[in-house]
């Protein structure tokens, strides 16, 4: 995983955007709406994410709103139907969708390339319309009233900040499991079979083991994020994770840089969140702009804004801290985000 | 695609497996036509087009907007939604996808190529659905049917309309099978798919050959989308979903092979028919879990080999 | 016993025989030749070995074990590793990072710590780290560590190749044409370093096509044809066997 920085500056730059991150609901606290804003683009970003694991092993994977799907179901339907209350949930939410993960992807996983794409699909498919069809979920009209977590301590979950704060810690926590497994021999191990399957091979590495263990770990975290979803918006339905979930899913990381397995996805989700939120004021027209956004974003930042961003040599460790801390200061404060 | 008001019903006589049928064939057929396109694009140019559903849809729009308001001719509408489909689909192809293949050529693997112009498909997309929407608005509409007649076979009431369908696509079938296999542009354009830099020192042009195929490719989808419209209704979002059934048949019948691709059409229009009368909304479900089981116990589809 | 034993080995690739019943010994510490014209069957031989075909009939027993069905993987783990007729590499990565990367299964610290990256576990890792640098400086590649694999003139990525293969530690190494494309002074100096690897107590096979590097190269040669053995022996031997210069020059060249 290539960061933009190397050594003790990459910590900085780490601890100022955390800063930024920890600090800015509390900068906007009269606007609910921009906390949701950013809390769509928190779980987007985990989302993007889970598509780049897949990637750096050499997946490409349209299943992934399946997984996001399954959490969230699970995650509604332990709290609903078994009375658990959600920080139960949440994690057998995660370990459900990671044992389907593993039962699909133990058979998805043998025959990677473009097969694997149309199957992962057709998964997202299924599950879509699996749980539309069967009265058991919900049906087409979803689950609704879903609890908010129970609260911890003095803190409730009854206005968005809470939700934030609590989106911050598990992204920051699958950015950490993520970022392990990319720093160790699992993720060097990945990223061989994704350059060359046959070489990785002749070197003892287990392409099937190690692709299944990113599906797994992937799929997990994409649930993670569902069963977030469904308790912070209190409804799930079977639209929100239609086929074209996924494909926007793959996207963000496309956009950001498909080789930035974790700051690719959230520059990606972070446009597209955020892009139409400033096009709302040309509503009839936004769909357009961000076609044409992302048309333009392909082709002239090729690698992803990332990707060519570190190939301009201005882009030193210093003026980008600096100039992050000058953009989170501008962006955040501007008028028009509280429309 | 086509949706019954009746289902659950048991009842299995000659009249109904007959209409079934012919639902199914029908629907079988059109799935092809959007399948051929799909599959011809991505064979030729690598480009996997997520905007397909959007030129079927504008297609049906195109008909909508000749025979429908216009009261043109039925076949000259059909004409003239294929024509404009067809340029929508050229300039499509160079604003956008000839740049992002001259960009990205020879940079990565191949998955990387064909995420990158899938992505940009995507926001292709985009643009011609909300263009749709704000040429059209966001009302159904419904057209008059063009075959109106219904023919009396054995005692069962075929409609015409459905049965027109199926002659196109039988058709459409064998002229793309002289197109593609008995006329020099269509070996040009196989060989193109195979190997592009072999084909250039034979003296084909593989962008010519790419732009043709992207331009047929799209009139194939305008054309499906043009004869589906007076059966059934126009709205924005009929080409949401196209694309994903359209892949599922891809890949079903097979990537490699024509021959899978009709077949799969047709096994599923018939599977999506039948289905539906005996199961209702289940068999869509079915559907889906059948081909990935298909899929997941043999890779290449009924008939073909796996692209990789 | 031999180190590894090939019986009766056959792969028909629909009705074609690449590979057809055959047998063949490798003895420790050899040098053997696998030479034959273009087509004989010398790579499927290296791809049913390592465990990238699976053969239609016959065995392939290493070190007394049977490996016929082995995964790739598996096999490599077993200790026998392999370079490819093209050159493959991680061609975006870095050579150290390539060499690094073929160290995998060299990790003796279970996975899970090493997720938590303990102090054990990165102690390993600079140990392997400098086991890369051995092996990069045995081959002459140190001062280009940096530099990625993709970028590297032909020659230095064959030696790359072999460095990679290197890394796993393997007691048999499998060489598909290691010095084509090479001019004279880089070939000698591989086939030194052949040599070198050999004295470290790594048995050899060899598929090529220069005669010259053949004959100086090799203890012993084997000679295929439309996937069959035709020849086994000394070099010298076996150069002058009737059916091997008919083999190469066609029928009727041979005096």
């Amino acid at each position: 995983m290539k960061l933009l920085t190397e050594g003790k500056s990459k910590l900085a730059l780490l601890g100022s955007v955390a800063v930024i991150l920890i600090v800015f609901p509390l900068l906007v606290a009269g606007k609910p709406f921009t906390i949701n804003i950013c809390i769509l683009a928190g779980i987007s970003i985990i989302l993007g994410m889970t598509f780049s694991m897949l990637f750096s092993a050499g997946l490409i994977s349209l299943g992934c709103a399946a997984f996001y799907a399954i959490g969230a179901y699970a995650s509604a339907l332990l709290t609903m139907k078994l009375g658990l209350n959600f920080w139960l949930a949440l994690p057998l939410a995660i370990i459900i969708t990671g044992a389907v993960a593993l039962a699909i992807g133990s058979m998805l996983v043998r025959n990677p390339g473009f097969s694997f794409v149309v199957l992962t699909l057709l998964f997202a498919l299924v599950v879509a319309e699996v749980v539309g069809q069967l009265g058991f979920f919900g049906g087409w009209g979803g689950i609704i009233d879903i609890p908010r977590p129970d609260p911890i301590g003095p803190i409730e979950f009854s206005s968005n900040i809470s939700y934030y704060y609590l989106l911050l810690f598990l992204l920051a926590l699958v950015v950490t499991v993520f970022y392990a497994l990319y720093t160790s021999r699992v993720g060097r191990a990945w990223r061989a079979i994704k350059l060359s399957a046959s070489l990785a091979q002749t070197l003892g590495i287990n392409a099937y083991r190690y692709r299944l263990l990113a599906f797994v770990v992937a799929s997990s975290a994409a649930g993670l994020a569902g069963s977030f979803y469904a308790h912070y918006y209190q409804t799930v339905i079977p639209s929100t994770f239609s086929g074209w979930v996924s494909i926007y899913i793959q996207l963000y990381a496309v956009l950001g840089g498909l080789e930035f397995y974790i700051l690719g996805p959230a520059v990606g989700a972070v446009i597209m969140t955020f892009a139409p939120e400033f096009l709302r004021v040309i509503k009839e027209f936004e769909p357009l702009i961000m076609g044409a956004l992302l048309l333009a974003i392909i082709l002239f930042f090729p690698g992803g804004i990332l990707g060519t961003l570190q190939k301009l040599p201005r882009f030193s460790l210093a003026s980008i801290s600096a100039r992050m801390k000058r953009i989170a200061k501008g962006v955040f404060t501007r008028d028009n985000l509280t429309k | 695609m086509f949706k019954y008001n009746v289902y659950g019903s048991c009842e299995v006589n000659a009249q109904l497996a007959l209409q079934l049928v012919v639902n199914g064939l029908s629907a079988g057929m059109l799935y092809l036509l959007v399948v051929f396109g799909i599959d011809l694009i991505l064979r030729s140019t690598k480009i996997l087009n997520f905007a397909h559903g959007q030129f079927y849809m504008i297609g049906a729009y195109m008909c909508f907007l000749t025979y429908g308001v216009l009261h043109m001719n039925y076949f000259l509408s059909l004409v003239i939604a294929c024509l404009a489909v067809a340029t929508l689909g050229a300039l499509s192809y160079l604003g956008i996808f000839n740049f992002v293949q001259k960009r990205f050529a020879g940079v990565g693997s191949v998955s990387f190529r064909l995420l990158v112009s899938a992505t940009s498909s995507v926001g292709l997309m985009m643009i011609l659905q909300q263009g749709i929407i704000l040429l059209f608005g966001t009302t159904t509409h419904g057209l008059p049917s063009a075959f109106p007649q219904t023919i009396t076979w054995d005692g069962v009431q075929l409609r015409a309309e459905r049965l027109v369908v199926i002659l196109l696509g039988v058709m459409f079938c064998f002229g793309l099978y002289w197109l593609l296999f008995r006329t020099r542009m269509g070996k040009a354009a196989r060989s193109v798919s195979f190997d592009a830099e072999a084909s250039s020192l034979q003296g084909i042009n593989a962008s010519v050959v790419y732009l043709l195929s992207f331009i047929i490719g799209c009139a194939l989808a305008g054309f499906a989308g043009a004869v589906i419209a007076p059966i059934f209704v126009v709205t924005p979002v009929m080409g949401h979903s196209i694309i994903f059934l359209a892949l599922m048949v891809l890949v079903a019948g097979g990537i490699g092979s024509y021959k899978g691709a009709i077949l799969g059409a047709v096994l599923v229009g018939l599977f999506t028919s039948f289905g539906y009368q005996f199961l209702g909304g289940v068999s869509h479900m079915l559907l889906f879990v059948s081909v990935m089981l298909l899929l997941i116990f043999r890779p290449g589809g009924i008939l073909g080999e796996a692209l990789d | 016993m031999a180190l590894l034993e090939i019986r009766s080995l056959g792969k028909y690739f629909g009705g074609l025989a690449a590979v057809r019943d055959l047998d063949l010994d490798v003895f420790n510490l050899e040098i053997l030749g696998l030479i034959g014209p273009n087509g004989a069957g010398k790579t499927t031989l290296f791809n049913l070995v390592t465990g990238f075909h699976s053969p239609s009939s016959g065995t392939v027993i290493f070190k007394g074990e049977d490996i016929t069905s082995l995964r790739p993987d598996q096999i490599a783990r077993k200790g026998i590793g392999r370079t490819f007729q093209a050159s493959t590499l991680f061609m975006q990565r870095t050579v150290f990072d390539n060499v690094f990367f073929g160290s995998h299964k060299h990790y003796r610290q279970p996975e899970w710590k090493a997720l938590l990256h303990t102090p054990a576990v990165r102690k390993e890792e600079s140990a392997i780290k400098q086991r890369v640098m051995e092996i990069l400086e045995f081959m002459g590649l140190a001062s280009l560590k940096d530099k990625l694999a993709g970028n590297l003139p032909h020659g230095y990525q064959r030696a790359l190749g072999l460095c990679i293969a290197l890394a796993t530690e393997p007691e048999l190494l499998l060489l598909d044409e290691p010095v084509t494309g090479m001019n004279p002074t880089e070939t000698s100096a591989l086939l030194e370093l052949i040599r070198k690897i050999r004295d470290r107590g790594i048995t050899i096979v060899v598929v090529e096509h220069n005669m010259g590097v053949v004959m100086s190269l090799c203890d012993r040669l084997a000679v295929l044809n439309y996937g069959q053995k035709i020849a086994e022996g000394a070099p010298e031997e076996v150069k002058e066997n009737k059916q091997v210069i008919e083999a190469y020059l066609g029928k009727g060249s041979s005096r």
